[in-house]
């Protein structure tokens, strides 16, 4: 479903570069769900982004169900139509009440008329238990509910992968719970996910696959099993000594 | 309670300042030699015409028929053509069965006119409303290339916003109307509004550059990872938001142009300014006139703020 191979990003400024993705491969195979986990500027939250192109990378590959989507034919709008993102910040289009935020796009971009967006944006807006706020404005709801809300909007185009970039990160810590909710429920429901994070618990509880990213290198993947109670490396160990 | 108590205190105080600062003036006025003539400032709004109407043939008044304030004249020449013809009723300098020669008058036609102030506070309306429609069009496209990550683009953009904030816009009048004008064959109007919204152009690129530079990046990166394509998100996410941040200033940059407009009156485009300028050199009415003429910018202005001010009510709904 998605393929890295080899993908480098490197930031330059001032003189200063900074390889913030240096030499990432993995894969993430249909129905799984991959974790990456790291400490802050290991290159995790840059890599998830080059994985829909959100930030172009210098090197390397990625493939969406095959498709190069670094190559100049694609076409990364279709692409992305097929990759949801959710974003620490929740990056709700303020200005739009929940449903427009739920149904412009689907008719932007899926072409789908009114009436069928607007059902798809209830069903997904009772799916994630916020109905009865469909004609709030974003900057009404508490963060969980925002974040909710940006998890459905990214279902709304029927995604075949879902990507989290800490989707927990900016939340107060009583509403961290439902936004897990919701995301368990979908894994549960076979969606294929790539969740940046720093929630442990639930990388041991839901994750496929984790993977320990550090200075931009990919440095151990394996199960949770695995990860959690037999981590093979050094750095592994010591950043998970520190945040268990 | 003690607020409301408090604010009366303020708003009597203002109210004396007010009215010292008018009594000030009018003292200073009182003690120089010149004589107020109000009553002359009216027919320069509106006043009625009285245009001749003339007998286009030698003939005789057949007869005059009075209805209502018209009056109907029937004339009959000498070959014995009959012609009707409606004047005002009131100043008819003939009577029935008088022979006229051609071209004698008959009666005069009377009509409200505007006169030259209100005239000329359409041409200001006018050529400021093109204006701003060009600036904001010719703002837009500058204030896009500006961030445009194409070197080219962005610095053709800096440059015409350099030049233009860089020079006085009476210099840049002048230019249009007597460099450009000349090369190209313009005439003075298209000059004029060329200017003017070159000139608003400029500043409007800056404060949309701006607006959109506000609205944080994740915006158009949510609308791109659901795979809308830039110029969609664009409309659909980045604009609106930042229309809503920009309405202030540009408004207030529209405002600047209605007061700008007044520059163009020094290529004898017959404004507001230059028809108060016209008729000060009619009646010497200089004090009232210019008095006048402020106050009618001061009215346009306003009420479009007032409009502003409501318009930013509405679209604060979401927030």
């Amino acid at each position: 479903m998605i393929r890295a191979e080899n993908v480098v990003k490197v930031f330059s400024g001032r003189g200063v570069t900074v390889r913030a993705v240096d030499g990432v491969s993995t894969t993430v195979d249909k129905g799984e769900v991959v974790v990456i986990i790291g400490p802050s500027g290991s290159g995790k939250s840059t890599f998830i982004r080059c994985v829909n192109a959100l930030e172009k990378f210098n090197e390397g590959h990625v493939y969406i169900d095959g498709v190069d989507i670094a190559d100049k034919k694609t076409n990364i709008n279709k692409i992305r139509a097929e990759v949801g993102m959710v974003f620490q910040q929740f990056n709700l289009f303020p200005h739009k009440t929940v449903l427009e935020n739920l149904t412009l796009a689907q008719m932007r971009v899926r072409k789908r008329n009114k009436k069928t967006a607007l059902e798809k944006a209830r069903m997904l807006l009772a799916k994630v238990g916020i109905a009865e706020k469909e004609n709030e404005y974003p900057s009404r709801l508490s963060g969980g509910q925002q974040q909710r809300v940006a998890i459905a909007r990214a279902l709304a185009m029927d995604p075949k992968v879902m990507l989290f970039d800490e989707p927990t990160s900016a939340l107060d810590p009583e509403m961290v719970g439902e936004v897990l909710d919701v995301m368990k429920q979908l894994a549960r429901e076979g969606m294929t996910m790539m969740v940046v994070t720093h929630e442990m618990g639930f990388a041991r509880e839901v994750a496929d696959r984790v993977l320990f990213m550090d200075e931009g290198k990919m440095v151990e993947e394996g199960t949770p099993e695995h990860f959690f109670i037999e981590p093979r490396e050094d750095r592994t160990k010591l950043f998970l000594k520190q945040v268990l | 309670m003690k607020l409301t108590e408090k604010l009366w205190f303020w708003k009597i105080l203002l109210a004396v300042i007010l009215i010292l600062s008018a009594a000030m003036i009018w003292g200073s006025v009182s003690r120089i030699d010149y004589e107020w003539r109000w009553y002359r400032v009216p027919q320069y709004f509106l006043y009625q015409s009285d245009d001749p109407v003339k007998i286009p043939f030698d003939g005789r008044v057949e007869s005059i028929k009075t209805s209502g304030g018209d009056a109907k004249v029937t004339l009959i020449s000498e070959t014995g053509e009959q012609v009707e013809m409606v004047v005002d009723a009131k100043s008819i300098p003939i009577v029935e069965n008088e022979d006229l020669f051609a071209g004698d008058t008959i009666g005069y036609e009377v009509e409200w006119r505007m006169g030259p102030l209100l005239t000329g506070l359409w041409t200001t309306l006018w050529i400021s409303a093109a204006a701003s429609v060009l600036g904001l069009i010719i703002g837009m496209v500058a204030g896009l290339m500006k961030i445009s990550k194409n070197y080219t683009v962005s610095t053709l953009a800096a440059i015409y916003v350099e030049i233009i904030r860089g020079t006085p816009l009476l210099v840049q009048i002048f230019i249009a109307y007597f460099f450009f004008g000349t090369v190209f064959n313009l005439n003075r109007n298209v000059a004029g509004i060329g200017a003017l919204s070159l000139f608003a152009g400029a500043y409007v690129a800056e404060i949309i550059r701006a607006g959109i530079q506000s609205i944080p990046k994740g915006q158009m990166e949510a609308a791109r990872s659901l795979g809308m394509s830039m110029p969609q998100a664009m409309m659909d996410i980045v604009l609106p938001q930042a229309f809503k941040r920009i309405l202030p200033p540009l408004s207030g940059q529209f405002i600047s142009l209605i007061k700008d407009s007044s520059l163009v009156s020094v290529i004898a485009i017959t404004d507001l300014t230059k028809s108060g300028r016209e008729i000060i050199t009619s009646t010497f009415a200089t004090f009232e006139i210019w008095l006048v003429v402020a106050a009618m910018y001061l009215i346009v202005t306003s009420v479009l703020s007032q409009f502003v001010f409501y318009l930013e009510r509405r679209l604060a709904i979401s927030d």
